[in-house]
């Protein structure tokens, strides 16, 4: 009972300080308000840092309380910010609570005060706010110093894409003052009278030495700036992953993204944690890690990637199995052994993984870049496999990778290795082919085969041997040797049949051989031609089979133009077939190609089967034939282009164009048809549809016209270029007449005149011979002789004409008299019948009756000399000049030298007879050389002077007779003075 | 701009490893002519601002209307050409030997701004220094009777220990200390331009204080501005003859 009273005593009072607190909390408020509150400011992280204590609490009590915290700005009254800050409350424990301000806190003051409540469950009622704690100022501006301009804050880190605030403190007006960013101005807000604060929305990344920012006085010069450091986002690591290859060390690999070093900030760094074991270990690289596998055989490993910077932290994680993870080191000493012609062996070597761990290798042969052969082998340490199915003389890659058996991972990297296999004889026997022709009465055969593929040839073909065995008489055979690379070689037999083997050799040995028979005779294999059409595969060619034992056929044919050396090409092809597709790049349209089809027979001959012509693409006529024009008549003409050769054009030619251009107006001729042709003029057409007819007579035309014409091939796809119409004229009807009767007459004109030419001289003779010179007479021999030395020749100076003749002729006929120069002999020996009087009266004017006067002292021979040598003789001259006088151009040059001397300065020693046979016109010469009173005769008169003059009377002064007598005789057009 | 840049690194990297092994392998140049001309080209080097300063002045941005004028300002850091001019030769070549000791110092602080340019500017100066020195041998050896001269003080005022500047001031301060630089080589260079001119003039006289008319030495990266003439003592000296290159 005593233990109970005790108990219940204790109770009592334990509830005692209860009753008494919760009878104080109820009644009136606690004592709770926060007390020795302190600020301080933070201008790294812009933040506010308060701390205070709860003094009021009972010792050893704790309470909820949420504390509600007031922050002004500039100003009490400005209140920004109010928190509610719930805390447990011990006695005399200091609180602590910050906050982050966005604008600089070097910009502007800042006020804080705070209250506090109970805001425990252990208080059953609400509870109430304690009175406000006093204001605590928080002025970072304080601890500036002079400088006219401050920008804050410094220094700031911030993200890529953040928002930041930065402001100026200015100790002058500042309405000067601008701010940049990077050089951009930027404009903001006016907080206070000293104090502006921008915004930058979303800040980008510029550089590592970060973003300047900087405000400057207009004009003062005053600068301030801060340096923004804009990091980049740090990214979370890509493509974690860890692998081993010896299962004693892990690497761990990842991409580590963008860096974000800054000089604020360095780059983000890396560790690695392994959560089973709990180590962890920082990453000495960006972007791989080592980690060393425990020693107690740990299997399954759960790591954490780390990346962190002063920002921000990222993560990745990752679990695995060891023993998955396994990417076995390259395998090495990968090498051939005993490389044959169609096998090899391969050996190679791997890193041992753990102890007897086996890898999974693939060996693959490569030829030409692709993968022919592949194969798995198991090993642990050596490796060896036997390639075969190989070709000879080829050159193969074998490479190896491995992976590891127990659980594949990833394949090790590939080692390579090349090589190639032994040389062997070619597998098979050469295509051959020949072409025969006859040269010189002989045989020649042209043998051609083609080059073995490599795939055949199994190594390098050195040379060909070409057998000739005579079939047809038991002989040696004929074995030639070619070198290789050649093609072709050229046998020249006789008339008996032969078989040829032809086969390729290379360093291990010859091929199979390829056998041809030929005939001495080639006979003459003519067979029809026929056409083939060519399509964009090439042509196809077909044929009739003649016989049933054929062996095969051979298509043959040349690559280029006709007109080129021909490339002989050909194609084999087996007993039952009777068509193919002979396609070749070297096929151009427009090029016309002919293919020879050859029946290969059992005994190995070829007879020619078929002939094909063809073109790949038929074109139209590149060129117009060089058309001839003959028998050309009034109404019709003939054309020909027989030179045309329809081989070589570039299509089938079906025929020809004839165009015909009448004259304007007229009607085309029958068989001719109108056209327009291109240039809109409208001309006649005939078509000629047979290739082989190259002449056409182009009938029923309109004498004296005028046509052109023109003619032109064509082929399926169309004629050939439009060129030059050539003209030709129709005659008339009867020129044909006239030319039968003109050109006769001609002809007989010039015969005559040949003749007459060649018979010149006998004419000369005949009709005006020569006058005989009478110095060169023998009768002045004959008068010396007898010594007469006053025997001479008469001088016409000396005489005295006693008989003049005038004969009356018309005017006209004087005029051409004397132009022409024709004699006066035969003058006078026309007009003989006419004799007129000569008035006496100088005033006789009109005609009158003639008198011909005679004078007799002149012999009838002299007369007649002078009749065909009729010229003036010069007193001075000697004999032997008088037969170069002939001639006009000697005849002036001697009287210029000679006669400018009048005749009585002749030497009368040297005087001799002269003679002188004149003519006189009375209105021809020169009037000056007249004298004074000349007798005018009658103008239709000329006189004949004829006289023989002593040569005594030589010296004697000419009198007044004479001289008109000379002056009449140097009328004829010579004037002596 | 940036070709010529291009051209001249390399250039300068030759010179430089040129002048380092000279130093290192203690062989100077016993010709004062050679010498000279070595230390004439060196400081054409230094003084250009492709090598140093505009670099800097790329990567931190600071090529911006704005800014390159408060970049541009010779600070005062460095003695200006007149002092170095009113200096005797043993005077000159401590005042620069020290200041360029100085200079290395503060570059390396700048490593971090400059990695490349501050390791190939680091080994030209240091070239510089080894010729400094071997031309300080060069004249003490001509000067040996006479009075030795007395120690000048220090080359300027040391910057003095200043409170850590924020990032923004730093830039401006380090350019204008590159700047400062490069000046400093320039006048260096025209006071050795003026030793060799006044050597060919006259034997007997000394340098002249003032620049030679129709002087073709490199334009500076100096323009204008009041340069702080240092109370460096003005006591020239005859070259002794006998001891100088002819």
């Amino acid at each position: 009972m005593a233990l109970f009273a005790v108990f219940q005593t204790t109770f009592l009072l334990a509830l005692l300080p209860l009753r008494t607190y919760k009878s104080e909390v109820l009644s009136e408020p606690l004592p709770l308000t926060p007390e020795s509150l302190k600020v301080s400011v933070n201008s790294t992280r812009q933040r506010l840092h308060l701390q205070w204590t709860v003094h009021s609490l009972a010792y050893h009590q704790e309470l909820k309380m949420v504390f509600q915290i007031q922050i002004s700005r500039f100003k009490t009254s400005n209140v920004i910010w109010v928190e509610n800050y719930r805390t447990t409350v011990k006695r005399n424990r200091v609180l602590h609570w910050s906050w982050e301000s966005k604008l600089p806190l070097e910009c502007a003051a800042h006020f804080i005060r705070m209250r506090s409540m109970v805001d425990d469950a252990r208080i059953p009622k609400p509870g109430f706010w304690s009175n406000w704690s006093s204001w605590e100022e928080a002025d970072a501006q304080n601890s500036l110093g002079h400088d006219p301009l401050f920008v804050f804050p410094k220094d700031k880190l911030v993200e890529e894409g953040s928002n930041v605030t930065i402001c100026y403190v200015s100790r002058i007006h500042q309405d000067n003052i601008s701010c940049y960013l990077e050089g951009v101005q930027i404009y903001g807000e006016r907080l206070d009278r000293s104090v502006s604060a921008f915004e930058l929305k979303n800040v980008s990344f510029i550089r590592k030495k970060g973003t300047n920012v900087f405000c400057k006085v207009d004009q003062g010069g005053a600068l301030g700036g801060i340096v923004l450091f804009v990091s980049k986002v740090l990214e979370e690591p890509k493509d974690f992953s860890c692998e081993t290859q010896d299962l004693k060390t892990l690497t761990c690999t990842w991409d580590p993204g963008s860096d974000t070093g800054l000089s604020k900030q360095p780059s983000q760094s890396y560790t690695l944690f392994e959560s089973f074991s709990g180590k962890k270990t920082l990453c000495k690289h960006r972007n791989w890690c080592n980690w060393q596998v425990a020693q107690d055989s740990q299997e399954t490993y759960n790591f954490t990637l780390v990346a962190e910077n002063y920002l921000r932290k990222r993560s990745v994680s990752i679990l695995f199995n060891l023993t998955q993870r396994v990417h076995p080191m390259t395998p090495y000493n990968l090498f051939p052994k005993n490389v044959r012609a169609t096998n090899a062996t391969m050996t190679w070597k791997v890193h041992s993984i753990g102890n007897n761990s086996t890898l999974l290798c693939r060996l693959e042969l490569l030829a030409e870049g692709k993968v022919i052969q592949q194969h798995n082998v198991s090993i642990k340490v050596n490796g060896e496999y036997l390639l075969s199915e190989l070709e000879p003389d080829t050159e193969y890659v074998a490479r190896v990778r491995c992976a590891y058996t127990n659980h594949f991972w990833k394949w090790s990297e590939l080692i390579s290795q090349k090589f190639n296999t032994a040389e062997a004889a070619p597998s098979e026997a050469p295509d051959v082919w020949r072409n025969m022709k006859m040269v010189s009465g002989h045989p020649t055969v042209s043998l051609f085969w083609k080059p073995l593929s490599k795939v055949h040839a199994n190594g390098k073909i050195l040379f060909y041997n070409v057998i000739v065995e005579n079939l047809d008489k038991p002989s040696r055979l004929e074995v030639l040797s070619i070198p290789a690379p050649a093609r072709s070689t050229e046998l020249t037999l006789d008339q008996c049949s032969y078989q040829i083997h032809v086969t390729a050799h290379n360093n291990v040995g010859p091929s199979p051989a390829s056998v041809i028979v030929i005939s001495g005779d080639p006979g003459n294999e003519e067979v029809e031609s026929g056409r083939v059409n060519g399509t964009e595969d090439g042509f196809s060619v077909s044929w009739k089979p003649q016989s049933g034992d054929a062996t095969g056929y051979v298509v043959e044919w040349c690559d280029g133009p006709q007109d080129l050396p021909c490339v002989l090409q050909w194609k084999n092809l087996g007993p039952n077939t009777t068509s193919t597709v002979i396609s070749s790049g070297a096929f151009r349209p427009g090029v016309r190609y002919n293919f020879r089809i050859y029946e290969i027979s059992a005994k190995r001959m070829a007879h020619l089967l078929e002939k094909k012509a063809g073109y790949l693409e038929e074109l139209a006529p590149s060129d117009n034939p060089q058309v001839v024009m003959s028998n050309l008549t009034s109404h019709s003409f003939t054309l020909s282009w027989k030179d045309y050769s329809t081989e070589s054009q570039p299509g089938f030619i079906q025929g020809y164009h004839v165009y015909l251009k009448p004259k304007a107006g007229e009607q085309c001729p029958p068989a001719f048809e109108k056209t327009v042709l291109p240039e809109d003029s409208v001309c006649c057409k005939h078509t000629i549809d047979n290739p082989e007819q190259k002449t056409f007579v182009v009938e029923n035309l309109q004498p004296e016209s005028i046509y052109e014409f023109f003619v032109t091939p064509y082929t399926s796809v169309g004629e050939g270029p439009l060129d030059a119409f050539t003209k030709i004229t129709t005659p008339d009807e009867y020129s044909h007449i006239l030319i039968r009767i003109i050109l006769p007459m001609i002809f007989c004109v010039l015969i005559v005149m040949i003749i007459c030419y060649l018979k010149r001289q006998w004419l000369k003779e005949k009709c005006y011979p020569d006058i005989p010179d009478p110095y060169k007479s023998s009768v002045l021999s004959l008068i010396k002789s007898k010594e007469n030395p006053h025997l001479t020749i008469m001088n016409v100076n000396d005489c005295v004409p006693d008989a003049i003749e005038v004969i009356n002729k018309p005017e006209g006929s004087k005029i051409q008299f004397l132009g022409t120069r024709k004699s006066l002999t035969e003058t006078e020996f026309t007009k003989p019948a006419c004799i007129y009087l000569l008035p006496t009266e100088k005033n006789y004017s009109g005609p009158g009756p003639c008198i011909c006067f005679e004078n007799f002292t002149y012999n009838q021979a002299a007369s007649d000399f002078a009749s065909c040598g009729h010229f003036p003789v010069t007193p001075q001259a000697p004999p032997h000049q008088l037969g170069p006088l002939t001639s006009p151009e000697n005849l002036l040059k001697a009287l210029e030298q000679n006669y400018m001397n009048s005749l009585g300065e002749i030497p009368a020693g040297e005087a001799n007879l002269n003679y002188v046979s004149q003519l006189a016109s009375p209105t021809s010469g020169d009037k000056d050389s007249l004298p004074t009173n000349p007798p005018e005769p009658a103008l239709c008169s000329e006189y004949k002077m004829q006289m023989a003059i002593p040569l005594g009377l030589a010296s004697a002064p000419p009198s007044e007779n004479s001289s008109l007598s000379s002056a009449t005789l140097l009328g004829q057009g010579e004037h002596y003075r | 701009m940036r070709a010529q840049r291009m051209r001249r690194t390399p250039l300068s990297v030759i010179l430089g490893l040129l002048f380092l092994s000279m130093a290192a392998t203690s062989k100077c140049l016993g010709k004062y002519h050679e010498l000279l001309l070595q230390l004439q080209r060196q400081a054409d080097l230094m003084q250009d601002t492709s090598t140093l300063l505009d670099p800097y002045i790329r990567i931190q941005g600071l090529d911006t209307p704005g800014l390159k004028e408060h970049c541009r300002e010779c600070p005062g850091a460095f003695p200006s050409e007149d002092a170095l001019r009113g200096l005797s030769r043993q005077g000159f070549l401590r005042t620069l030997n020290a200041t360029l000791g100085l200079v290395l110092h503060r570059l390396t602080a700048l490593y971090q701004d400059l990695p490349e340019a501050q390791q190939l500017v680091g080994l030209n100066i240091r070239g510089f220094r080894s010729n400094i020195h071997c031309m300080t041998l060069l004249l003490r050896s001509s000067s040996e009777a006479e009075t030795p001269e007395p120690t000048q003080p220090g080359p300027g005022p040391t910057p003095p220990p200043t409170p850590p500047s924020d990032a923004f001031q730093h830039k401006l301060k380090s350019c204008r200390f590159l700047r400062g630089y490069h000046c400093f080589m320039h006048s260096v260079g025209q006071v050795l331009r003026e030793w060799g001119e006044s050597r060919s003039r006259s034997r007997s006289r000394r340098h002249s204080p003032r620049r030679a008319p129709g002087d073709t030495a490199p334009s500076g990266p100096c323009r204008g501005g009041a340069r702080r003439m240092w109370p460096f003592r003005r006591d020239r000296r005859l070259m002794p003859r006998g001891h100088l290159p002819r």
